[in-house]
């Protein structure tokens, strides 16, 4: 990296303590920058050279852990997974996700929104509760079956579609785009048995009908999920139950013992490590 | 499955307003047009040929029909806005049955008209 492709831009960051301030207000950081530099290793950046104080959450630095969602020029963004050289301005005004209440500087308090994930029984439920206790195999799924709601077991709950959601921006109690399409997730998979109990949870009055289809939440994900989609074919799902015309679903029964084990394949002589 | 209900009439609702609302507008202001495929229907909008549309249950039947969906698809709309914007219960209370309240008399009020024309 030659010193003539390093550039200096300004991050206008939201800063917001609590104990200290009244209201938000931004502070600006000249911050160098160079091709590859992606906005959260900016913010690294202050907070190890410039400004110590400043508060955000990051983990995994690769878009997996969905720690750092953020605003970033008033567009939702993982810091980590989004390269400053995209914007092509000499300037970035950084801000905590909206529609999730504010704990300090970029942090959010994420706790309403793994409540609201957590409500919709997110999880396996059947009915052989002798099975669920003690299981003796996995239930068995075929790849055609596991591709009716794949994409949407990739949800990083990093809150993104949240804070893009319009819906979740004005109605507070909305389940909003992520648990909605959890709640299908589960529902589309032949091995679970809780479509009935979540169909009560998201047939509410602030629950999956609420949902304009503004897409927001599909556009913004950086997992590159369709949350509207899940939450379309999630109305499906009920006006069928409702009108009498949802096909049954087979729950997908429980494997058969293994009986004969093949034997093992050697390891080849080139993996062995000479003593 | 209350909410799934509601919203399916939503989606009825609408469709029957296109439907409805298509027969009224061709009939009341493209008379021009149907007269092109040879349907005589002269000066719709007269005193005479509205209550001679009065006089027969079709029409009758047709607006009262018009009137209920468009009564439902509207206030049902507006009662799904005010639950967004203000999320309590008791804003829920209030909104459904002053919603329902007022339907009803719209219903009613509007319905009056067109039935004792027909009866009288």
């Amino acid at each position: 990296m030659t010193e003539d492709s390093i550039k200096q831009i300004t991050l206008k960051v939201q800063r917001y303590n609590p104990e200290q301030d009244s209201t938000p207000h931004f502070q600006e950081f000249l911050v160098p920058v160079s091709r590859g530099t992606t906005v959260l290793e900016g913010l690294l950046y202050i907070k190890e050279n410039l400004d110590s104080t400043l508060t955000f959450r990051t983990s995994c630095r690769m878009a997996i852990c969905g720690s750092c969602g953020m605003l970033i020029n008033n567009y939702p963004h993982l810091a980590c997974h989004t390269q400053i050289e995209e914007f092509h301005s000499d300037t970035l005004t950084i801000k905590p996700l909206p529609n999730l209440p504010i704990l300090k500087d970029l942090v959010t308090d994420l706790i309403p929104f793994f409540n609201t994930h957590k409500s919709i029984k997110p999880y396996t439920i059947r009915h052989e509760t002798e099975e669920m206790e003690n299981p003796t195999a996995e239930f068995t799924q075929t790849p055609q079956e596991l591709e009716t709601f794949l994409q949407f077991t990739y949800c990083v709950k990093c809150g993104i579609c949240i804070s893009a959601c319009p819906t979740s921006a004005s109605d507070k109690l909305f389940l909003g785009p992520q648990a909605l399409a959890q709640c299908y997730r589960y529902c589309a998979d032949n091995r679970d048995e809780g479509w009935q109990e979540r169909f009560l949870l998201v047939d509410t009055d602030h629950g999956v009908w609420h949902c304009h289809l503004a897409g927001a939440c599909s556009e913004a994900c950086p997992k590159g999920l369709d949350p509207a989609l899940a939450i379309q074919l999630l109305k499906r799902r009920l006006t069928s139950q409702a009108i009498g015309l949802r096909k049954k679903q087979q729950s997908s029964p429980v494997a058969s013992p293994i009986t004969e084990t093949k034997a093992k394949v050697p390891f080849p002589e080139f993996t062995a490590k000479e003593s | 499955m209350r909410n799934t209900y509601l919203r399916l009439m939503q989606l009825v609702t609408g469709i029957l307003i296109a439907v409805l609302l298509a027969i009224h507008i061709v009939i009341m202001h493209l008379n021009a047009i149907l007269g092109f495929f040879g349907v005589d229907v002269t000066e719709p909008t007269s005193w005479e040929s509205m209550i001679g549309r009065a006089s027969q249950a079709i029409w009758v039947g047709l607006y009262i029909a018009l009137l209920a969906v468009v009564l439902y698809h509207a206030l049902n709309g507006l009662r799904g806005i005010i639950l967004e914007l203000t999320p309590s219960a008791r804003t829920k209370r209030i909104a459904t049955w002053v919603i329902i309240a007022f339907g009803i008399i719209a219903f009613i009020g509007g319905s009056y008209v067109p039935l004792a024309l027909l009866i009288s």
